[in-house]
């Protein structure tokens, strides 16, 4: 199936560009070791390495949760790893995050979760005071049919599934207008159905709204299938950078087996 | 899981047969030990309760005597004095607004409180134990004794009555507010800050829809606690109810007593039911 992937134009423009980043834990514990990655525009990269081997790290260093020990992280361009403050949040506009758990507000309804994806573009007084910006209404119900699930909009987003839940959390993400999506194991709780499901939209996301995705999974299958670019990570440390095909399919398996030697 | 055609996960190893409970490998020995152990705690159990007997002086034989008394004491307590329900209206009123004011500011206090006294969220250490103090303090000491020290301070009536329950109040509620703010979810907080969405914008999205129904309710809880405890601070001297039964009583008025008695009873029901309501109105 991979060699029907099209591959993404080379000359596609570059959304998030890491260079040497190093991250030690106050605790000293070293878990990125000098970590270099690129994703273009309309490219779906897909992380994959044992426990501890560093995946969410680098996530959670790139979205700027954490800050890198040294490196460079350029999205759309802006080395977010030096920014503070305002122009920290402004350069936060261009990236948008997918946790394992969807991470929304429980006790707001799912429109109302959608719409806060909407908030960094939208600062007012009434949007401080918890106000929700009406104007951003009818984008929220449009990306919540892009996802699927538009019948759910007024019910409260502690009542959904959690296949539900997360295309309500990708479709908050899509409202911020992002030129990068970062997804920590997007799928790990989801049915095999609905986790397949995901990674389609994940995928038509890239390729059809021209995103950069990049996306940390433990199946190895639904990496080759759905992704152009295989990263494997181990110890903090990029063991290969792949496009998906037979050959990445040998580079998993003794990924994952080094480590369980 | 090897969709495509590699082995990658290792099959799980059986579940080995081995007993948990170890004492279950020695049965005999075991249950010897354990019949003497309950022996032993059967007479430590009958122990306790008997020396407690010894202590408070407990006389049966009063009990029985004092029926005829009671009885005594409840003919002449009957009917209620009706006529004088007028009258308590206003030691009514006194009491829920006691209980108004003390939960209110409780409130208000216990809120900045409970967030320097939240180790996830506090600013700084000195802070947190400063917060932790305050509040260890303030709800070690019961409101009746708090009650003592205001009458002292500002002399009889309704006033340091709701100042002993505010100050109460404080300690209870900011023990609980920070536990809530402890066990907060951060993640709808990440997702928002992620969005670009500045930190007023993120506190008041994200942090008060994830906080604010627990404090709701904990507060309403408080009230209802609150009102129970105005009713016994009127006895030293602090208004409302308790006041008026106090007074009735030294002065043998006990169909007074009855009406007043009745009175609490309604107000304490109704102050649970609401609270109870209202508690699940936000959850
Ligand atoms: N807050 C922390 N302080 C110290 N060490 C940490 C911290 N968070 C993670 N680590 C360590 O850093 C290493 C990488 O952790 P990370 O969470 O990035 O792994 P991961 O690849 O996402 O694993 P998983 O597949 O289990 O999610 C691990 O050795 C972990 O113990
Ligand atoms: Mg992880």
């Amino acid at each position: 199936m991979s060699a029907t992937l099209a591959e993404p134009a080379r000359g596609a423009e570059t959304r998030l560009a890491v260079r040497g980043l190093r991250m030690r834990y106050p605790n000293g514990k070293l878990a990125l070791d000098g970590v270099d990655l690129t994703v273009r525009a309309g490219e779906l990269v897909t992380i994959l390495g044992s426990n501890g081997s560093g995946k969410t790290t680098l996530l959670r260093c790139v979205a700027r949760l954490l800050d890198p020990s040294d490196g460079e992280v350029l999205v759309a361009g802006e080395d977010l790893a030096k920014l503070n403050g305002n122009a920290l949040r402004e350069a936060r506009l261009a990236l948008a995050m997918v946790f394992q758990r969807a991470n929304l507000v429980r006790r707001r309804s799912v429109l109302a979760n959608v719409v806060g994806g909407t908030l960094g573009r939208r600062r007012t007084l009434w949007t401080a005071l918890g106000g929700l910006p009406a104007e951003e209404l009818p984008l929220a119900r449009e990306l919540l049919s892009k996802v699927g699930v538009e019948r759910l909009g007024g019910q409260r987003a502690d009542t959904l599934s959690g296949g539900q839940a997360q295309r309500v959390a990708i479709a908050r993400a899509l409202a911020q207008r992002p030129k990068l999506i970062l997804a920590d194991e997007p799928v790990a709780s989801l049915d095999p159905e609905a986790a397949e499901e995901i990674m389609r939209l994940l995928r038509a996301l890239a390729e059809e709204s021209r995103l950069a995705v990049l996306c940390v999974l433990h199946q190895p299958a639904l990496a080759l299938r759905y992704s152009h670019r295989v990263v494997g990570l181990r110890d903090g440390v990029v063991a290969f950078d792949l496009p998906a095909d037979r050959d990445a399919d040998l580079h998993i398996a003794l990924l994952y087996k080094e480590m369980a030697a | 899981m090897s969709v495509d055609g590699t082995t990658l996960y290792v099959a799980p190893r059986s579940a080995r047969a081995e007993p948990l409970d170890a004492s279950a490998a020695r049965p005999e020995q075991s249950g010897l030990s354990r019949r003497l152990l309950r022996i032993v705690v059967g007479l430590v159990v009958v122990g306790v309760v008997g020396q407690s007997f010894v202590v408070v002086q407990a006389r049966p034989e009063d009990l029985i005597t004092g029926v005829h008394g009671m009885v005594d004491l409840l003919s002449r307590a009957m009917p209620p004095a009706w006529s004088e329900s007028g009258d308590i209206l206003w030691p009514s009123l006194e009491t829920i607004d006691l209980a108004i004011f003390g939960t209110v500011f409780g409130v208000l206090m216990a809120l900045p409180l409970a967030v320097m006294a939240a180790a996830n969220v506090t600013p700084a250490r000195p802070l947190y134990f400063l917060a932790r103090g305050v509040i260890a303090l303030t709800r070690a000491v019961p409101d009746l004794v708090w009650a003592l020290l205001f009458v002292t301070a500002v002399g009889l009536g309704p006033f340091p009555g709701a100042l002993a329950l505010s100050v109460h109040s404080i300690g209870m509620l900011g023990r609980l507010f920070s536990e809530v703010i402890e066990d907060m979810d951060f993640g709808p907080v990440e997702a928002l800050t992620l969005t670009g969405a500045s930190r007023l914008q993120v506190f008041t999205h994200a942090v008060v829809p994830g906080v604010l129904p627990s404090l709701l309710g904990i507060s309403l809880y408080r009230f209802d606690e609150n009102l129970r405890s105005s009713l016994v601070l009127g006895f030293v001297g602090a208004g409302g109810i308790g006041f008026r039964l106090l007074t009735a009583m030294n002065l043998f008025q006990y169909q007074t007593v009855s009406l007043l008695l009745l009175a609490t009873f309604v107000l304490v029901m109704a102050a649970e039911r609401g609270s109870a309501l209202l508690r699940r109105q936000v959850a």
